[in-house]
C-alpha cells in the first residue's frame, strides 16, 4: 500500500490565527478517510489545503508521490464535493457533468457518452436536461457526486456533503457514497462533524481539535481505546459519561461517592484523582448487589431502547430492554470492569 | 327622512369597509399603485403622447399653442431624413452611443474585476470613483473642455511629453476629433456607474463556483468565459440597456465642450433635436427626431426584457 496523499507537518495561518498546527497524515491509496471534529477545528481548512484552494504556510504535501507546493488546484487532479454542492446554475445537469471534460478538450460525443454512463451510476439519467434549480436537494447531491467521478481523479474530497439532506436520505447516501468508493477503487477524504457518519463510512478516522490531530485510527480502535477525554467524548453516541473520583486504597476501583465505586480490571495508583469514563451502553442495571447508584432524573424510551439520565445530568444509561423506572427511583448499576476508561483530570490523557 | 335614516348605516358600512380595506386589504396596494400611475401618466405619459402627436402635425408659430393642428402624416419624418445634416448626425450618434457604451462597459468591467480582487483598500478606492458620478454633466463638460483645449490643454501636454504627438491636436475644433472629445468625456462620466453595477453583479456570484471550476481544470480565462460572463448575463443586460438610455440622454457635455460643432461634426440626435426645437423653433422636427430616438430605446428595452426573462440565477 502506498500513500496517495501524504501530509507532513502542515501549518496554516490565517494572519495571526493558527488554523492547522503541525498536521501529519498519510492517506493510503484506496482508503476512505474521515476527518471529524467540532465546528471550527480546521477540517475544511485541511481539506481545502489538500485541494490547493488554501495555500499552506509550511510543511510538505505530496499527492501520488508528487510535491504539491505551488501546484494550482487545476493541476492537482483532485475532485471535491462541496457542502453547498457548487453546481453551475447556468448549466444543465449534463453540462455540469461534462464541464471538466470539455475543458480538457474531450470530444462532444465522448463527453456525452461518459455523462450518460455516470448518470446511470448516480441515478440521474432522467434528469440530464434539467437545470440545478429544478432538482431536489438529494438530486443536486448526486450531480455533485457525478461531476466528481466523471473525471476519475486521484482523490475525492468531500466537505460535509450530506449536511443539507434529511435524516433518511443521509443514511441512504452514506451507503451509496461508500459503495461508489469501493466500486471505483477511489481514494476519499471525507469531512464531517457527525461521528456516526465517520464511524460507519470510513476505514480510518482522524479526530481533530483546534487545528491539531488528536487521534487517528480504525473506527473501532478509536471507540475502544480513545487516547484522551476529548476523543472519548467525541466518538460514540450517546456520549461517554465522565465521573470524577479517586482511586480506592486497594487500587481496584474508583470511589465516586459514599459507598459507590466503579470497579477496575487492573491495578491503578491508589488515592489518585481521576476521571472515570463509562459508555452509556456499557452500564447495566444491577441484578444483585450494585457497585454504584444513581437517581433517575429523566426517562426516555424510543421503543427499541430506554435512556435513563441521572438527576444531576452527569450520567446517562442506555438499555435495549424496556425498563420500568420512573423519575426519582434510585437505581443500582454495574459495569464490566474492562470497559471502564480512566483519564487524568488535568491533561485529559488516558491513564 | 325615513329614507335617509335607512341609507345612513348602509353608507357608513360601505365607508368602513372601504377604510378597512385601505388599512389591511388590497385597497392599500391599489392606492399606492394608483398614486404612482397618476404621477407617471401626468409627468411622463402625457408629454410623451403629445410629443408623438406633434411629430405627425404641422407646427408653426401660429399653431404652437393649440393641441389640434393640421395633420402632416409622415411629412415631418421625410423632412428630417432629407435634412442635409441627417446622415452626419446619424453617424455621430452611432459613434457616440457605440463607443461611449463600449468604453464605459469595457473599462468599467475591467475596473470591477480589478476591485473584486480584495486587496487592501479595494472598497475605499472603488468608493472614490463615485465622485465622477455625483458631478453635474456641465461641470464635467467644463473640466474636460479645459483638459482637451487645443492650445493650453493638459492632454496635449501629456501626449507631447510622451512623444505620441508632435504638434497640438485641436480636439474640440478639428472636425476629425470633435465627436471623440465628447466620447472621451462621456466615458469618464459613465464609468463609475458601469463599474458599480458590474461590481454588484460580480459580488453576487458564489465563490465556491470558481473553486469548483478551478478544481475542474479551468484557468482564469476559462473561468471568466464559462462562469463569470454567463452568471453576469442579466447584470450586463441591465448595464447595457441603462447605458444606452443614459448615452442617448447625455446632453450637458455637448454645450459645454463642442456645441455640436464644428459644422455639426459633433452633433448627435438629442442635441440636434434640442437645436431644432429651441434654437430654430422647428418644433415638429425636434419632436420627430426625439420620437425616432424613442423607437430605438424601445427596441433595446424589448431585447433586454426578453433576455432577462429566462433568469438562471438561484
Ligand atoms: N479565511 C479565513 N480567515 C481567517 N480565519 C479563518 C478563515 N477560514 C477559516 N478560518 C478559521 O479557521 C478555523 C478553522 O476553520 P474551518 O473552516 O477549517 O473549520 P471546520 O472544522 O471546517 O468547521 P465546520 O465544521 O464548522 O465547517 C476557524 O476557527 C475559522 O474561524
Ligand atoms: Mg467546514
Amino acid at each position: 500500500m502506498t500513500a496517495q496523499i501524504e501530509l507532513k507537518n502542515i501549518d496554516k495561518h490565517y494572519g495571526a490565527f493558527h488554523a492547522l498546527k503541525k498536521v501529519s497524515l498519510s492517506i493510503e491509496k484506496g482508503s476512505f478517510v474521515a476527518l471529524v471534529g467540532p465546528s471550527g477545528c480546521g477540517k475544511s481548512t485541511l481539506l481545502r489545503s489538500i485541494a490547493g484552494l488554501e495555500t499552506i504556510t509550511s510543511g510538505d504535501l505530496h499527492i501520488a508521490g508528487k510535491e504539491m507546493t505551488g501546484v494550482p488546484p487545476r493541476h492537482r487532479d483532485i475532485a471535491m464535493v462541496f457542502q453547498s454542492y457548487a453546481l453551475y446554475p447556468h448549466m444543465t445537469v449534463e453540462e455540469n457533468l461534462t464541464y471538466s471534460l470539455r475543458l480538457h478538450g474531450v470530444g462532444k460525443a465522448e463527453a456525452k457518452a461518459k455523462a450518460a454512463e455516470v448518470a446511470a451510476t448516480t441515478g440521474l439519467s432522467a434528469l440530464l436536461s434539467r437545470y440545478p434549480r429544478q432538482l431536489s436537494g438529494g438530486q443536486r447531491q448526486r450531480v455533485a457526486m457525478g461531476r466528481a467521478i466523471i473525471r476519475n481523479p486521484k482523490a475525492f474530497l468531500f466537505d460535509e456533503p450530506l449536511s443539507n439532506l434529511d435524516a433518511a436520505l443521509r443514511v441512504q447516501m452514506r451507503k451509496e457514497i461508500r459503495a461508489l468508493h469501493d466500486r471505483l477503487g477511489a481514494t476519499s477524504v471525507y469531512v464531517t462533524h457527525d461521528q456516526i457518519e465517520a464511524m460507519t463510512m470510513a476505514d480510518w478516522v482522524v479526530v481533530m481539535r483546534d487545528g491539531v490531530i488528536e487521534q487517528q485510527g480504525r473506527p473501532l480502535d478509536l471507540y475502544d481505546q480513545p487516547v484522551n477525554r476529548f476523543v472519548a467524548g467525541f466518538i460514540g453516541s450517546p456520549a461517554m459519561n465522565f465521573v470524577d473520583g479517586v482511586i480506592s486504597e486497594d487500587g481496584r476501583g474508583v470511589v465516586v461517592g459514599a459507598g459507590d465505586r466503579i470497579p477496575l480490571a487492573r491495578q491503578a495508583e491508589p488515592n489518585r484523582k481521576v476521571v472515570a469514563g463509562v459508555r452509556p451502553e456499557n452500564l447495566r442495571v444491577a441484578e444483585g448487589a450494585a457497585s454504584f447508584h444513581f437517581e433517575v432524573g429523566n426517562v426516555e424510551s424510543t421503543g427499541s431502547a430506554t435512556y435513563l439520565t441521572s438527576k444531576d445530568g452527569a450520567l446517562q444509561l442506555v438499555q435495549t430492554e424496556r425498563l420500568g423506572f420512573s423519575v426519582g427511583d434510585r437505581v443500582g448499576l454495574d459495569i464490566d470492569p474492562a470497559l471502564v476508561h480512566l483519564f487524568d483530570p488535568q491533561t485529559g490523557a488516558r491513564i | 327622512m325615513g329614507v335617509i335614516m335607512e341609507t345612513g348605516p348602509a353608507v357608513g358600512g360601505l365607508m368602513r369597509r372601504f377604510l378597512a380595506s385601505l388599512r389591511d386589504g388590497v385597497g392599500f396596494d391599489i392606492l399606492l399603485v394608483g398614486a404612482a400611475m397618476v404621477f407617471l401618466i401626468a409627468m411622463a405619459g402625457l408629454p410623451l403622447i403629445y410629443n408623438v402627436l406633434m411629430s405627425f402635425q404641422q407646427v408653426d408659430m401660429f399653431t404652437l399653442g393649440s393641441l389640434i393642428r393640421p395633420w402632416a402624416g409622415f411629412q415631418n419624418y421625410i423632412d428630417v431624413v432629407r435634412e442635409p445634416a441627417f446622415w452626419l448626425v446619424a453617424k455621430n450618434t452611432f459613434i457616440f452611443v457605440f463607443f461611449s457604451m463600449g468604453g464605459q462597459f469595457v473599462i468599467g468591467f475591467a475596473l470591477a474585476l480589478f476591485f473584486a480582487q480584495n486587496f487592501p483598500g479595494a472598497s475605499t478606492i472603488r468608493g472614490l470613483f463615485l465622485v465622477s458620478w455625483v458631478m453635474p454633466g456641465l461641470v464635467v463638460g467644463a473640466i474636460w473642455s479645459w483638459i482637451l483645449a487645443g492650445d493650453f490643454g493638459v492632454l496635449n501636454t501629456i501626449l507631447k511629453g510622451l512623444g505620441i504627438i508632435q504638434s497640438n491636436v485641436f480636439w474640440k475644433s478639428d472636425p476629425a476629433f470633435s465627436i471623440w472629445a465628447v466620447v472621451i468625456a462621456n466615458i469618464w462620466l459613465g464609468l463609475a456607474f458601469n463599474m458599480l453595477l458590474l461590481s454588484v453583479g460580480l459580488a453576487a456570484i458564489p465563490r465556491d463556483l470558481y473553486e469548483a471550476a478551478e478544481l475542474d481544470g479551468a484557468n482564469a480565462l476559462q473561468r471568466f468565459w464559462t462562469i463569470t460572463l454567463p452568471m453576469m448575463r442579466s447584470t450586463i443586460g441591465a448595464v447595457l440597456s441603462l447605458g444606452l438610455i443614459g448615452t442617448l440622454q447625455q446632453f450637458d457635455l455637448f454645450p459645454a465642450i463642442t456645441e455640436g460643432g464644428p459644422a455639426n461634426t459633433s452633433t448627435v440626435a438629442q442635441y440636434w433635436s434640442w437645436q431644432m426645437s429651441f434654437q430654430l423653433y422647428d418644433f415638429a422636427k425636434g419632436a420627430t427626431i426625439s420620437v425616432m430616438m424613442l423607437v430605438l430605446v424601445l427596441i433595446a428595452s424589448i431585447i433586454y426584457v426578453r433576455s432577462t426573462r429566462h433568469e438562471v440565477r438561484g
